[in-house]
C-alpha cells in the first residue's frame, strides 16, 4: 500500500501535473487538426521528453496519445476528415449525424465512450497484464496472418456501396502497400527508380490525401452547402447516459474486442475500430440504419479504439514489443528514462508502474471536461465560411505531411492521394477500405510469406495450431456467408435478408 | 557536480583556444569566424523514438554543453534510410549540417540502392556499436552455442530457421558471416524475414523459430522476462551491460565479429577547424558520465573511435559486409 | 470525373494485370522459395477478377445511388477547379525550399481562398495570418524545421 501512496506522491508532483495538463491540451489540439495524426503528435513530443523527469515524460506520451486518438474524431465528424486511421472506420457515420443536426450527440458519444474505453482498458492492464501477455505470446505468424485477413474482411462488411467495389478498393490499398523494399524479400518493388519510394507509402499521407484533400477538391466543385440549422450546441453529455444504457452490450463488446486486439502487437487501435464497427453492424438489430447517422456503431468502435490504446501497453511494458507506432515511440522514451520494459518493471519499480496506471486513469477523466471545451471550440468551424476553412486545411495537410519525416516528397504524395480519393469517391469506391488495405498490407504479406517460409511451403500449419484453426474457421465462415446468402437468393429460396454482411 | 563544472570550464577553454591554435597554422582561416557560431543541424536518417534517434539526441545535448551552441536533431526519414544518409552527404560543407550514419551505409550501395558510400562523408567519431547475439527460446534444448552449432552442422540445409530483421538486413548478414566462419553455406539456416527485432523475438517466444541473431539490447526485455536465453555474442569481448554472455570465440573458438554501429559524420570537405573541434568534442562526449550512463541504461555497446579511427572502421566494415552480402547472394554490384 | 462502371472496371483489370505482370518479373531471392513476386501477383489477380465483375455490373444492386450535387454548368473549364488543391500541394513541394515557408503558404492560402469564391476582404487577411500562426506553432513549439527561403520569420 505504501507503494501506492508513493505513486500518488509521484503523480502529484508539480512538474507531472503540468506535464499532464499541457500534453492533454496539446494532444487535443494536434489530434483535432485535419492532416495531423496521433502518431505525429507523439513523435513530436520525443525531444520534449528529454528535459522531463521520468514520470512526467511518460505522462506526456500517455496523455497526448489518448487525447489525440479521441480528438481525431472531431474533424471526422464535423468535416468528414478523420484525424487518425482509427477514426476512418466510422467517419461517414459521424458525418451523417452532423448532417442530421446531431453533431453534439456524435461528438459526445466519441468523448464519453472513448473515456470509458480508456478506463476499462487501463483496468485490464492493471488486473490482467500477465494473462494478456501470455495470450499475446501464444500468437505466432500463422495466427497473425488470419487475424490480419479478418481485419481486411471488415472493409467489406462496413461499406455501404457494392461489396465488390469495397474489395477492389481494399486490394488497391494492398497493392499500394507493396511499394518499396519493406517487404519480406527486402526487394524494391514498384519504386520506378525513385529513392523516396524505397521506404514505401505510410498510411498517414494516404489517409490525409484521400480524406482531407479530396474533401477540399469536392468543395471546389460544389456550391456552398446550406448552413446547418443555427441552433445552440446542446449539452454534449446530456444524451450519453441514455446511450450507455441503451447500447450496453455493444459497449462492453467494444471494450472487450479493443483490449484483445490492442494486446496483439501490430494490430493496434486502427484495426480495433474497424473490427468493432463491423461487429456492431453485424450483430445489430437494425443494421440497415448503419451509415445513415446511427450512434450504435460509434459507441462500440469509440470504446474499442481507446481500450486498445491502453492494453497495447501490455506487450510494450512486459516484453518491449510495440503494439503500434505510438507504443514504439513510448518504448524508446521508457528506455531513455531508465524504466526498462520487462517484468522487473512491475516488481522492482512498482511505484512507477502504479504511477503509470494513475496517469492513464487521470488522462481519461480529464479528457471529458477538456474534450467538451474542445468540441465547443471546434464546432465554430461549422459556422465559418467554407472559403476560410478549406485553404487552411490544405496548408495543414502540407505541413503535417512534411513534419513526420521532414521530407517534401510526402507533400506531393498527399496531393496524388487527393486525386485518387476524389476519383474513387465519385465512382462509388469506398476510400476507407483503401486506407485499411494500406494499413494492413505489410502485416498480411509479412505473416503470410514468413509463415510459408517457416513451414517450407506447407499450408497445413496454417490450420494446425489451435488458435489459428479457430481464426481460420471464423475467416472462412465470414467469407462464405455473403456468398451463401447470394446463392440462396438466386436459387429462389425464401428471401433471406443479406444482413450486414452483404450490404 | 564538481566533475560537471570542471568539464564546462575545460570546454570553454578549448573553445577559446581552438581559433588561436588553428589560426596561425591555417593562414586564411584566420578570417573565418569561430565554429560553431550559430546552431548546428544534426540529421537522423531514422525515425524519432528509435535507437539511433536516441543516441543522436543524447550526443546533441552533450555537444551543446561542450560547444555552447544548440545542436538540433532533425529526423529525415524515408527510403529505408537512403534519404537521410544522402541528405547528410549532400549537405553544404560549412559544418552547420552534420548527422549520424549507421551500418546501413556500408550495405545499401552493395544492393545497388544508392550511389552514396562511406567515402562520401567526413567521419567525425564512432559513438556506439551493438554486436549481434545468438538467442534461443528458454525451453530450447541447446544450452550453449556449441550444442547449437553442432546441431546446425548435422542438419539438412534449410531445416533450422532464424530471424532478427528483414531479408538482407544487418542481422541476416551476421548469420551468414557466422555460418561462413563455421565453413557452412550462407543459406544453410533458413532466414525468416521479420519487421525488425521485436517481432522476431516475439516469434521466438511463441516457439515459431529456432534462434535469432539480433543484438542483445534488442533481445533484452525477453531475456529479462525469462522467455529467451542468449548463448553468445559476436564481439571481440563481452558486453559491459551483459557480462554473463560469452563471446563466440570463448564459447566455440570461432572468431567472427560484426555489429550495427552508429557514428557522427558530415559531408565531404568539411573545414579542418570543424573536424578538429568535433573530434575533440565527441571524444569528451563519449568519456562523459552522462553518455556512459545512457549507453548502459539501454544496454548499448560502448565502442568509440576518433575521426580517423571511424574512417578506418567504415572501410573495414564496408569490405566485411560486402563479403557477407556476396556470400548470401544479396549483392547486386 | 463520373465514369461508368465499365470504365473503372476495365481500369482495374488493366492495373491488376500490370501489377501481376511486373510482379512476376521481380527477381527471386536466393535461399528463399517464396519471393517478392508472390504477393503482387495474388493481388493483381484479385484486382483483375474484381474489375471484371464490376465491368459486368455484378453487385451493382447493392449500391446506394450517390446524391449528385448539381455543378452549375458555367464554363467548360469550371470542372478543372477541383485540380486546384493537388496543384497547390505540388507547388508547395517545389516552392517551399527556394521561396521559404511563409511566402509559399501565403500564395497557397490566397489562391485556395479565391478559388473557393472568397472576396479579397477575407482572402488577403487570411493568407497573411494563417501562415504566421502555423509557422509559430510548428517552428517554435513543435520544432519542425520549416524552410526559411527568401523570407525568414521574425522569431
Amino acid at each position: 500500500m505504501s507503494e501506492l501512496y508513493e505513486a500518488i506522491r509521484l503523480v502529484a508532483a508539480p512538474d507531472v501535473v503540468i506535464a499532464i495538463v499541457a500534453s492533454a491540451i496539446y494532444g487535443l489540439v494536434v489530434g483535432s487538426m485535419p492532416g495531423l495524426s496521433a502518431t505525429m503528435a507523439t513523435a513530436l513530443l520525443v525531444p520534449v521528453t528529454f528535459w522531463l523527469s521520468p514520470i512526467a515524460a511518460i505522462a506526456t506520451i500517455i496523455t497526448a496519445s489518448a487525447m489525440a486518438i479521441f480528438s481525431g474524431d472531431i474533424p471526422g465528424c464535423l468535416l468528414r476528415i478523420p484525424g487518425t486511421p482509427a477514426s476512418a472506420a466510422y467517419t461517414d457515420e459521424a458525418y451523417a449525424m452532423t448532417r442530421k443536426g446531431q453533431a453534439e450527440m456524435a461528438l459526445g458519444a466519441g468523448l464519453w465512450f472513448s473515456a470509458i474505453g480508456g478506463i476499462v482498458g487501463t483496468l485490464s492492464l492493471v488486473l490482467m497484464a500477465p494473462l494478456l501477455a501470455e495470450m499475446a505470446l501464444s500468437f505466432s505468424t500463422y495466427e497473425y496472418f488470419w487475424l490480419a485477413f479478418l481485419g481486411l474482411m471488415c472493409a467489406t462488411l462496413v461499406a455501404r456501396s457494392s461489396p465488390i467495389k469495397a474489395i477492389a478498393s481494399m486490394l488497391l490499398g494492398l497493392l499500394i502497400a507493396c511499394i518499396g523494399m519493406e517487404n519480406p524479400a527486402g526487394t524494391p518493388r514498384f519504386t520506378f527508380g525513385m529513392t523516396d519510394l524505397l521506404g514505401g507509402i505510410e498510411p498517414i499521407p494516404a489517409l490525409v490525401g484521400v480524406f482531407a484533400v479530396s474533401e477540399v477538391m469536392r468543395a471546389m466543385a460544389s456550391a456552398e452547402p446550406p448552413k446547418l440549422p443555427k441552433r445552440k450546441f446542446g449539452s454534449i453529455l446530456a444524451n450519453q447516459w441514455m446511450l450507455t444504457k441503451k447500447y450496453q452490450k455493444p459497449m462492453w463488446r467494444g471494450n472487450f474486442i479493443g483490449i484483445i486486439i490492442g494486446v496483439l502487437p501490430g494490430a493496434g487501435a486502427d484495426m480495433a475500430a474497424w473490427v468493432s464497427y463491423a461487429m456492431s453492424k453485424k450483430f445489430s438489430k437494425t443494421p440497415e440504419l448503419f451509415g445513415t447517422g446511427h450512434p450504435e456503431g460509434l459507441v462500440e468502435a469509440g470504446a474499442s479504439n481507446n481500450a486498445s490504446l491502453a492494453s497495447g501497453w501490455v506487450p510494450a511494458l512486459l516484453f518491449g514489443i510495440p503494439g503500434d507506432t505510438i507504443t514504439a515511440i513510448a518504448i524508446g522514451v521508457l528506455y531513455m528514462k531508465g524504466l526498462n520494459p520487462g517484468p522487473t518493471l512491475f516488481t522492482e519499480n512498482a511505484r512507477s508502474m502504479y504511477a503509470l496506471y494513475l496517469i492513464f486513469i487521470i488522462a481519461n477523466i480529464i479528457m471529458i471536461p477538456l474534450g467538451i471545451v474542445m468540441i465547443r471550440m471546434a464546432s465554430t468551424v461549422l459556422r465559418a465560411p467554407r472559403a476560410s476553412i478549406m485553404p487552411v486545411i490544405l496548408l495543414l495537410c502540407a505541413v503535417g505531411a512534411y513534419a513526420t519525416g521532414n521530407n517534401l516528397f510526402s507533400v506531393g504524395l498527399v496531393g496524388a492521394f487527393g486525386i485518387l480519393g476524389f476519383v474513387m469517391e465519385r465512382n462509388g469506391y469506398p476510400v476507407a477500405a483503401l486506407v485499411l488495405g494500406i494499413v494492413m498490407g505489410s502485416m498480411v504479406e509479412t505473416n503470410f510469406v514468413t509463415s510459408l517460409i517457416k513451414s517450407d511451403g506447407d499450408v497445413l500449419p496454417f490450420f494446425e495450431r489451435p488458435v489459428s484453426a479457430v481464426l481460420a474457421a471464423m475467416t472462412i465462415g465470414a467469407l462464405l456467408w455473403p456468398l451463401g446468402v447470394w446463392i440462396w437468393n438466386r436459387t429462389g429460396g425464401a428471401r433471406l435478408q443479406p444482413r450486414g454482411a452483404a450490404e | 557536480m564538481h566533475d560537471l563544472t570542471r568539464r564546462g570550464l575545460l570546454g570553454a577553454a578549448t573553445a577559446l583556444a581552438a581559433p588561436l591554435l588553428a589560426g596561425p597554422l591555417a593562414g586564411p582561416a584566420l578570417a573565418q569566424p569561430k565554429w560553431p557560431a550559430r546552431p548546428v543541424q544534426m540529421l537522423c536518417p531514422w525515425a524519432a523514438g528509435g535507437g539511433t534517434d536516441a543516441v543522436l539526441r543524447i550526443v546533441a545535448i552533450l555537444l551543446e554543453k561542450e560547444l555552447g551552441q544548440p545542436f538540433n536533431v532533425v529526423n529525415r526519414t524515408g527510403g529505408s534510410g537512403v534519404v537521410g544518409h544522402a541528405a547528410i552527404a549532400a549537405a553544404p560543407a560549412d559544418g552547420y549540417t552534420l548527422g549520424i550514419i549507421t551500418a546501413e551505409i556500408c550495405m545499401l550501395h552493395w544492393q545497388g540502392l544508392t550511389e552514396v558510400t562511406y567515402k562520401n562523408y567526413t567521419p567525425l567519431g564512432l559513438m556506439n556499436n551493438d554486436p549481434p547475439g545468438i538467442q534461443v527460446n528458454i525451453n530450447s534444448p541447446y544450452k550453449d552455442v556449441k550444442q547449437l552449432a553442432d546441431a546446425i552442422k548435422a542438419s539438412t540445409p534449410g531445416k533450422f530457421k532464424a530471424s532478427g530483421t528483414g531479408q538482407g538486413g544487418i542481422w541476416h548478414l551476421a548469420l551468414a558471416g557466422w555460418l561462413g566462419a563455421m565453413g557452412l553455406k550462407a543459406d544453410h539456416v533458413r532466414w525468416v524475414p521479420s519487421n525488425g527485432a521485436a517481432p522476431a523475438m516475439q516469434d521466438l517466444a511463441a516457439n515459431g523459430l529456432d534462434f535469432t541473431t539480433c543484438s542483445v539490447p534488442e533481445a533484452r526485455a525477453m531475456l529479462d522476462a525469462g522467455r529467451a536465453r542468449s548463448l553468445a555474442v559476436m564481439a571481440p569481448e563481452r558486453l559491459s551491460a551483459f557480462p554473463n554472455i560469452p563471446t563466440l570465440k570463448e564459447a566455440m573458438g570461432v572468431d567472427y565479429n560484426s555489429g550495427a554501429w552508429r557514428g557522427i559524420a558530415g559531408p565531404p570537405g568539411l573545414p579542418a577547424a570543424v573536424v578538429s573541434t568535433m573530434d575533440a568534442a565527441l571524444g569528451k562526449v563519449f568519456a562523459s558520465q552522462e553518455y556512459k550512463d545512457f549507453l548502459n541504461a539501454r544496454g548499448f555497446g560502448m565502442v568509440y573511435a576518433d575521426a580517423a579511427g571511424f574512417g578506418e572502421h567504415m572501410a573495414k566494415a564496408d569490405v566485411s559486409l560486402g563479403d557477407a552480402m556476396k556470400a548470401a547472394g544479396l549483392a547486386k554490384v | 470525373m463520373q465514369l461508368s462502371d465499365r470504365v473503372t472496371g476495365a481500369v482495374l483489370v488493366g492495373l491488376g494485370g500490370l501489377a501481376a505482370w511486373s510482379g512476376s518479373r521481380l527477381p527471386g531471392v536466393p535461399g528463399q522459395d517464396v519471393g517478392p513476386a508472390a504477393f503482387p501477383m495474388l493481388i493483381g489477380g484479385g484486382l483483375m477478377l474484381c474489375g471484371a465483375m464490376i465491368a459486368l455490373g455484378i453487385g451493382h444492386s447493392f449500391e446506394v445511388p450517390e446524391e449528385e450535387e448539381a455543378v452549375p454548368g458555367r464554363s467548360r473549364f469550371y470542372g478543372l477547379r477541383v485540380l486546384v488543391p493537388p496543384a497547390l500541394l505540388l507547388f508547395y513541394m517545389f516552392a517551399a525550399e527556394p521561396l521559404g515557408f511563409l511566402l509559399t503558404a501565403f500564395l497557397m492560402v490566397l489562391v485556395g481562398a479565391f478559388a473557393l469564391g472568397a472576396r479579397a476582404r477575407l482572402a488577403v487577411p487570411l493568407a497573411l495570418v494563417a501562415p504566421l500562426i502555423v509557422h509559430l506553432a510548428f517552428y517554435k513549439l513543435l520544432r519542425v524545421p520549416l524552410p526559411e527561403g527568401l523570407l525568414g520569420a521574425p522569431w
